[in-house]
This record gives C-alpha cells, sequence and structure tokens, in this order.
C-alpha cells in the first residue's frame, strides 16, 4: 500500500449478494472496492445493477452472502443483529430517496429519533436535535411535521437526523430523486459542504451530471458487478 | 432506550389512536371488571362463613354420633373413620349420661351437651310450623352460639320460655323481631302410641300412612304455651353446631311436655333402652387445639364425629375451586379482551411498518422495537387493570346495595357479599398486565422480526 494515499474508511473485498428465489437473484457479484476517508463516491448503475443493494449492506440492514465489508478496520459482514444495530445507530448515517421521516413526528422529534436508541436524555436530544436542525437551515420549521414541509425540507431533516449521532460515513440513497432540479442542487451542496468538513459520503444517483458535479470518483455497476471506477478529483 | 422513553413512547403511540385505544382498553376493563367482582363474590363468600363459624365459636366444637347416627359418606383424610366404625356399630356402647360423664372427663374437654330434638307444631294464630324443637340448657343459649336479634337466652327462673329464629317469626306472622319478644305462642308437641309405650307396632305407624288404620291415626297433639325471650338469627351451619333447630326450648320447660323423643323413623324400631341414649352429642372444647385428640378418644370408644376444625381444609378446597369456576366466568371475558389487544396491536405494527423499519434504520436494536409493543400492550393492561377494578368494585357495591335492599323486604340482616382484599386489587392489575403483555407477544415478536429494507420501501 502507498504511505502517502488516504487511508479507506471502508474495504470491500468479493463482496457478493444472493436473495433466494426459484431462480437466485445475484444482486451483487464479487465487488472489491475501497472508499478513502472523506471522500465523496457516487455510485451509479441502472435499475437492478446492485446499487442499492451495496449501500444497504454498506448501512447494516443487509448481510452479504459472502465476501467481507469493514469499516475503519472493523467487519461489519460479521456482526450479530444486535451489534449490526448498534453500527447502523453509531457509525453510519443513512439519506433515502422517499425521506422516511416519520409523519407524526415534528422535525425536531424526527431528528431526536435515533438519540432515543442511544439512551441519551430527553432534554439532551432536543438540544442536540435542535443544533442539527439549525445545522441545516430548518431551526425556525423544528415544530413542523414532515406534510408541512417541502421535499427539500424534509430532505434536510433527513440529512439532519442522520448527522445526529455523527457517523463516520453517510449514505444517501437517490436523496435528490424525489426533488427539482433547483432543490437537488441545494441538498447536494448541502452534502458537498459536509464533505468539505471531513464526512465521508457515498451516494447513490442516476443522475450523471450531478454525480461528477460534486463526486470525488463514480462507481458504476452493472447486474451486480463494478464495470468502472472512475476518479474524478482528489479529496480534499 | 431508557424506561421513561419507553413509557412516554407507548403512551404517545397509544394517545395517536384514541378511539381504537379507548376500545381495546374497553375490553380489559370489562374482563378485568367481571374478574374482579367474581372473585371479590367469592371472597367474600368465605369471609362470611369462616367470619361465622368464628364468632360462633364452631372451631371449638366435636360432634359426635351414636352407635347408628351421623353422616354416611367418608369424609377428608379420615373420611376411614365412619366406614369403619359403622361396620362394627353393634359393638358401639350408647351415647348414655355416663358416656357423657366419661366425655367431659376428657382433657381439653369444657362441657357436653346431649342433643335432644322432638317433633312439634310452632302456632300463632292462624299460622302455624312444624319443626324439630330443640332442648338447650340455659348456659347453651347464651354460650354465643345464637345471635340475638332480639330478646336473649332464657334463664333457669324461665320455665316457660323458649326462643325462635327469624325464619320461624317469619312463618308465624310476625316481622319485627323487638315486639315479638314477650309475645306467647303455642307450642304443639306430637305424641304417638309408640316407642316405649306398650303394645306399639311400628307396622300401626306405617299404616297411618298408607290408610290400612282408616282414621285412626296414632297421632295426637298437646299444646303448650310459652313466652318469647329471644329471636335468634337463623343459624343454617348444619352439623358445624350443636344447635340444630329454629326453635330452642329450656329443659325445664321441655321436661314437663308430652312429647316423642325421636328425630327419625329409624328411632320407631329402637328399644326402650336405646332410647335412653342420645343420638348425637356435642363437645365444646377449652380450645380448638384440643379436636385432635378429643376426636381421637372418642373416636377409639366407637363413635363417629364431626369437627368443623377438621373440615376446615376441606372447605378451604372447596372455596378455591369456587374461586377457580367465579375466576374462569371472568376469564372468558378478558379472553376476548386479549384478542382484541392483539388485533390492536397487529394493526399497529401493520400500520407502523414503515416507522419500524426507520426505527432499525436508525440503530433500534429487534429487542427495542420488541418493547416498544410489549409496553403498548403492558399500557393497554395496566389502564384497563386499574380501571377494570375500580369499575368492579363500583359495579360491586351497586349490587351489593341493590341485593340487600331487596333481601331486606324480605327480613334477612345487611350482609356485605363481596370482600375486597388488598392482593385481590394488586393481582387483577398484575393479571390484567400479565394477560395484555401475553397479547403482545406475538405482534412484538413480528414487529421485532420486520426486515427493515421492506419496510422502508413499503409506501
Amino acid at each position: 500500500m502507498n504511505a502517502t494515499a488516504p487511508r479507506a474508511l471502508i474495504e470491500i473485498d468479493d463482496l457478493t449478494r444472493i436473495y433466494p428465489a426459484a431462480v437466485p437473484i445475484r444482486a451483487l457479484d464479487g465487488v472489491t472496492l475501497a472508499v478513502p476517508e472523506g471522500a465523496f463516491l457516487g455510485i451509479s448503475g441502472s435499475s437492478g445493477s446492485g446499487k442499492s443493494t451495496l449501500l444497504n449492506i454498506l448501512g447494516g440492514l443487509d448481510t452479504p452472502t459472502s465476501g467481507h465489508i469493514a469499516l475503519a478496520g472493523r467487519r461489519i459482514s460479521d456482526l450479530g443483529p444486535d451489534d449490526l444495530a448498534l453500527y447502523r445507530r453509531d457509525k453510519v448515517g443513512m439519506v433515502f430517496q422517499s425521506f422516511n421521516l416519520i409523519s407524526a413526528y415534528t422535525a425536531l422529534e424526527n431528528v431526536a429519533f435515533p438519540l432515543l436508541f442511544a439512551g441519551v436524555a430527553r432534554a439532551e436530544r432536543g438540544r442536540r436535535a435542535a443544533e442539527a436542525l439549525e445545522a441545516v437551515g430548518l431551526a425556525a420549521r423544528r415544530s413542523h411535521r414532515p406534510t408541512e414541509l417541502s421535499g427539500g425540507e424534509q430532505q434536510r431533516v433527513a440529512i439532519a437526523r442522520a448527522l445526529i449521532n455523527r457517523p463516520k460515513v453517510l449514505l444517501a440513497d437517490e436523496p435528490t430523486g424525489n426533488l427539482d432540479s433547483t432543490t437537488a442542487a441545494q441538498i447536494l451542496q448541502t452534502l458537498a459542504d459536509l464533505n468539505a468538513a471531513g464526512l465521508t459520503i457515498v451516494m447513490i444517483s442516476h443522475e450523471e451530471p450531478l454525480l461528477r458535479k460534486y463526486s470525488h470518483a463514480i462507481v458504476r455497476l452493472r447486474d451486480g458487478r463494478i464495470i468502472e471506477h472512475e476518479h474524478i478529483r482528489a479529496a480534499q | 432506550m431508557r424506561l421513561s422513553d419507553h413509557i412516554h413512547q407507548s403512551l404517545s403511540n397509544l394517545w395517536k389512536k384514541k378511539l381504537r385505544t379507548f376500545l381495546t382498553t374497553a375490553g380489559v376493563v370489562i374482563g378485568i371488571a367481571a374478574l374482579f367482582s367474581m372473585l371479590a363474590f367469592g371472597k367474600g363468600m368465605q369471609k362470611n362463613i369462616t367470619d361465622r363459624f368464628t364468632r360462633l365459636d364452631l372451631f371449638r366444637y366435636i360432634t359426635v354420633f351414636g352407635p347408628s347416627e351421623g353422616p354416611r359418606r367418608p369424609r377428608g383424610p379420615r373420611g376411614h373413620r365412619f366406614g369403619d366404625s359403622r361396620q362394627t356399630a353393634p359393638s358401639v356402647p350408647p351415647l348414655d349420661d355416663s358416656r357423657l360423664a366419661e366425655i367431659a372427663k376428657l382433657p381439653g374437654v369444657q362441657a357436653v351437651f346431649p342433643e335432644v330434638r322432638f317433633p312439634a307444631v310452632v302456632r300463632r294464630d292462624d299460622n302455624e310450623r312444624f319443626t324439630l324443637a330443640q332442648v338447650v340448657s340455659p348456659e347453651l343459649a347464651a354460650s354465643g352460639l345464637v345471635t340475638f336479634l332480639a330478646g336473649g337466652p332464657y334463664t333457669h327462673a324461665d320455665p316457660n320460655a323458649i326462643i325462635v329464629s327469624d325464619s320461624i317469626l317469619r312463618d308465624l306472622g310476625l316481622t319485627d323481631p323487638q315486639a315479638a319478644v314477650g309475645q306467647s305462642i303455642t307450642i304443639a308437641t306430637i305424641t304417638l302410641n309408640g316407642p316405649g309405650s306398650p303394645g306399639f307396632n311400628p307396622l300401626d305407624f306405617i299404616g297411618a300412612f298408607t290408610g290400612d288404620l282408616g282414621d285412626a291415626l296414632p297421632f295426637a297433639q298437646k299444646e303448650y304455651a310459652l313466652t318469647i325471650a329471644g329471636v335468634a338469627e337463623r343459624m343454617g351451619v348444619g352439623m358445624a353446631s350443636p344447635l340444630r333447630s329454629d326453635v330452642f326450648i329450656a329443659p325445664q320447660a321441655a321436661d314437663g311436655m308430652q312429647k316423642m323423643n325421636l328425630t327419625n323413623v329409624r328411632d320407631l324400631f329402637k328399644s326402650p333402652d336405646q332410647l335412653q341414649a342420645y343420638s348425637t352429642v356435642s363437645i365444646r372444647l377449652v380450645s380448638a387445639e384440643h379436636v385432635d385428640t378429643v376426636t381421637a378418644a372418642v373416636e377409639a370408644w366407637g363413635y363417629r364425629t364431626f369437627a368443623i376444625a377438621d373440615e376446615i381444609d376441606e372447605i378451604k378446597t372447596a372455596f378455591v375451586l369456587m374461586d377457580m369456576f367465579l375466576a374462569a366466568i371472568g376469564m372468558i371475558a378478558l379472553l376476548v379482551a386479549s384478542l382484541g389487544i392483539v388485533n390492536t396491536m397487529v394493526m399497529a405494527t401493520l400500520e407502523r411498518y414503515r416507522e419500524i423499519g426507520i426505527m432499525k434504520a436508525v440503530g433500534a436494536r429487534n429487542s427495542d422495537v420488541r418493547r416498544i409493543f410489549f409496553f403498548e400492550s403492558g399500557a393497554i393492561g395496566l389502564l384497563g387493570g386499574l380501571l377494570g377494578v375500580t369499575s368492579g368494585w363500583l359495579t360491586s357495591l351497586l349490587i351489593n346495595r341493590i341485593v340487600n335492599y331487596y333481601l331486606a323486604a324480605k327480613g334477612i340482616p345487611y350482609t356485605e357479599y363481596f370482600n375486597f382484599p388488598v392482593w385481590l386489587w394488586l393481582a387483577s392489575i398484575a393479571f390484567a398486565i400479565a394477560i395484555s403483555l401475553a397479547a403482545g407477544l406475538y405482534p412484538a415478536i413480528r414487529a421485532a422480526k420486520t426486515d427493515p429494507i421492506k419496510a422502508l420501501r413499503h409506501d
């Protein structure tokens, strides 16, 4: 290994995920990849190429059939259900295309939600959630429910929630898929700012221009395999 | 997750679905109220009876039966004694005065009372009732075994006094026990050319009923005027008490009466010597601790005995069975309610499918998810339990009042038919929670097993 090269935060080695079916579906087929700390990695590919499966395994929501995946040197592919939950809570933050906010909760409650499972006291949860909302420019909307927020605002609430436990990596699955281009640009700028502050980001998008604008590298998948790993620019 | 967060979270989630929570909780409330009331009724019955036994001091009494008397059924762990002794009945000495004197000498025996009862008709104006009058000494009448509603026991100075039960009083058309004291009533004894009389033939007695003797019935009545000294609460405790009649007459009054000293058809076939013996004798002990030793001594002579102290285990078993039966009725309502909880919680897991996915995505462990749903079903149980025991208590009070109001018109004194021991309150609430948790088990496990990827994609 090159001594001057950035240290790999995420190491993926020969990752395979096969979904059982009458004809087993090979969603990922021997993916090997390293993501340096502080990188902004874009993942693209057509529908069914395996990009969401890769992100779900990275996020600890799914487990590989074979191969290994490690974050900061710790293999997550070997973790049991409880440790995997702790990994999801403390090490990664996830942002989804459909925001996945709880409609009955206010913006503040949604952001504070992960802290509930970390055993953080109620007052502390409120304080930290308010800070996170302020960081994404939504301090004034803390008492609003998701239905009272625009799509962009909802996604920023989701980002604030993903960051509330100060994760090592932010995983974003088509975060701008439900947004208009202006709002999408704002969200991506928010992500870029977070990346500039040192947060490692792995983002799925089918919008190639946006990926090229914000990513340091783009991985293209087809049929569960990496067909191209394009370096765009150096990470700061 | 913190305990306080679990509680807040569960109450908050239930509050969001107010109507469904109300309806589900209402099912638990009804079930627990039914269970609580039923068991309170069972406990009330138990308390009334044991209190009555204790108040009457019946645990200090042993009933001894003569050679051909006594209960035929075997009973309790000592059940063999009746059956065995019946087989050896011919060798058992009669329960006469000399035997009573020997019993009185046994350690722990305070007094011995022979049971003498005779058939009589109690009459006042046009009202009358047939009964078996019992000869009771003034000491026994004043022993505390009799609960007087009015008046009191007679003394040796009242040769024509009588004690009647409130039941007899009502049959005689007297409703006010206080007003009845001092009034005169008639006792008509029944005489028969029978046992002990020259030329008695039991077949004549039977012929009186078959009509073979025409109008020549072997019965006659002798009337005696007696004054009511006291009105007693009807005892209704059977063999447990030496007092087993609705009419008590002092020995000096009974001695002057012409009467048949027989209480059942078997007495007709006894010889005059046998009729001199008592069929039943009651022993009063210094304390209930002597029951076993005195019973053993009396049974050693071949007599059969009955002591309520011996029966207490059987009585307790009977009450347990009654409690179980009553609880089973209440349980039916609670089981239906638990199905409601299962339904509510399954609905909650379906409605919050996506939310469960979000919980898992942000770091909830399976156990966290399971506990969230557990706490919700537990909260339904706690709320249902608290409201259930409260409404069960209020309903029981209402029923008690209505029943007493109805029975008061029949002259029956006020009784608490329900008893609410502290453990019943706590156990009912705990049971409501336990049932609710059991009902929430499947939905909670189902929620915990949710695949977060599928749940997050769910619309």
